[in-house]
């Protein structure tokens, strides 16, 4: 069925680093994002979601918004104005060993060679960034970074030159004979290296205002045959990149919802929040600010079962929600929403109404 | 030296009526400036407001700290 109804800006949230059952791997969300999308006409979704390392894929009708811009553009701080393209700006951690270094600048090459990216210019920081792992007390990945000041130099670098979207590459900790590790690539743990992406990522997009998104730097890991189709993205190349430079070449302009957005040029209207229809998240994960945002504005909230470390649930923080069992049925919720059909109508049994006291 | 850090917390909020997302902004914005928090546990107490359990990570100069909020 294809819907002849106006889209319906829809959110999909699925935290990093909580050990999703589905989205807890390297992108295994892509598909049902790409359900999303085409049941809505239009996903706004975060790096997590989209980020198979060296797979992607490229839709117009999703929208690449890193996760702390999400939350802001949920709060009613931040439009997102579609481009044509970005110029990605690439920042590499001078603690990367100048092997990986030139792995890295050659998928930045293909990217531009095979894919038609616009690339560049590409800044070492002055000081290795210093990143460490954390996991918190509920088990959830959080993570360090030692020289933040060091990043942001080099993003204000790459800004002052012209780019309008930053790739950060960051040399991560190799850990090849972690447990954890062991448990993630065979589809039962959590990514360990998830929340130190995040907070990277969210603190450059934060101060700068730009587009940005992060791929850690490894030593490629020995075979693992018991390899989780899920954690499979991750072990096909030498290195995560593709996947970001593919999100931020298309990644939606962050503009101050303060300031009337830009006409001309613009492949199309900004988008406010208050032009999204719909938020699907982990049943068990609605304890995030894109979602309390959403929910506190009466948007309808969709609570996928999609198994993860946390019990944060509808009925533990007073929220309303519609359950979906799967992200299958969240998109016939999704396109019931777009097309005017009261998601209650699906449902058996269908309680008749009664007076108000 | 850096001059700024990002730090963990670990935080306990007792729920009170009214936004819980400003509720949970305020708690962790008395240490720095929010990056990341998300609420990763909620405890029902018999005749009590609910307890939650925050973990973020904020930009400030301090030191890693868990607090009650």
């Amino acid at each position: 069925m294809i819907s002849t109804a106006p889209a319906l800006p829809t959110l999909l949230v699925i935290p990093t680093g909580i050990g999703c059952a589905v989205g807890g791997y390297a992108g295994d969300a892509l598909p049902a994002a790409r359900l999303l999308a085409a049941a809505s006409g239009c996903l706004i979704t975060h790096p997590n979601v989209m980020n198979g390392a060296a797979l992607y894929w490229s839709d117009p009708r999703i929208h690449y918004v890193e996760g702390s811009s999400l939350d802001r553009f949920a709060a009613g701080e931040l439009l997102l104005q579609p481009v044509r393209q970005q110029r990605v700006g690439l920042l590499l951690d001078a603690g990367i060993e100048p092997e990986l270094r030139q792995r890295h600048l050659q998928v930045a090459d293909g990217c531009r060679a095979t894919l038609g990216l616009e690339i560049g210019p590409v800044v070492i920081t002055d000081r290795p960034l210093e990143v460490s792992l954390i996991l918190g007390a509920s088990g959830v990945s959080w993570g360090q970074l030692g020289q933040p000041e060091a990043l942001l130099r080099a993003g204000r670098q790459l800004k002052a030159a012209g780019a309008t979207a930053i790739a950060v590459v960051a040399r991560f900790p190799d850990d090849p004979d972690s447990e954890a590790l062991a448990a993630y690539r065979q589809g039962s743990g959590v990514d360990a290296l998830a929340g130190a992406e995040a907070v990277i990522s969210h603190l450059l997009s934060r101060e700068l205002g730009l587009p940005c998104a992060h791929a850690p730097a490894l030593s490629p890991l020995p075979l693992d045959p018991d390899l989780d189709p899920r954690a499979a993205g991750e072990e096909l190349g030498f290195t995560f990149l593709p996947c970001v430079l593919v999100g931020l070449s298309r990644a939606p302009d962050l503009l101050p919802a303060a300031k009337p957005p830009v006409v001309g040029g613009a492949s199309a209207p900004a988008l406010g929040i208050d032009a999204v229809g719909a938020v699907i998240a982990p049943a068990g994960a609605l304890g995030g600010g894109a979602v309390l945002a959403c929910a506190e504005r009466g948007i309808p909230l969709i609570a996928v079962d999609n198994p993860c470390l946390l019990e944060v649930t509808a009925e533990a923080l007073g929220l309303e929600v519609i359950a979906a069992s799967s992200y299958s049925e969240a998109a016939g919720l999704v396109l019931a929403l777009r097309e005017g059909i009261a998601p209650a109508a699906l449902r058996r049994p269908l309680p008749p109404l009664r007076l108000q006291d | 030296m850096s001059s700024v850090q990002l730090l963990p917390l670990l935080l306990q909020l007792e729920r009170q009526p009214g936004s819980l997302r400003e509720q949970v902004e305020a708690a962790v914005g008395a240490h720095g400036t929010p990056l990341r928090w998300a609420i990763t546990a909620v405890e029902h107490r018999p005749e009590q407001p609910p307890l939650l359990q925050i973990e973020a990570v904020v930009l400030s100069d301090g030191a890693a700290e868990v607090v009650d909020a």
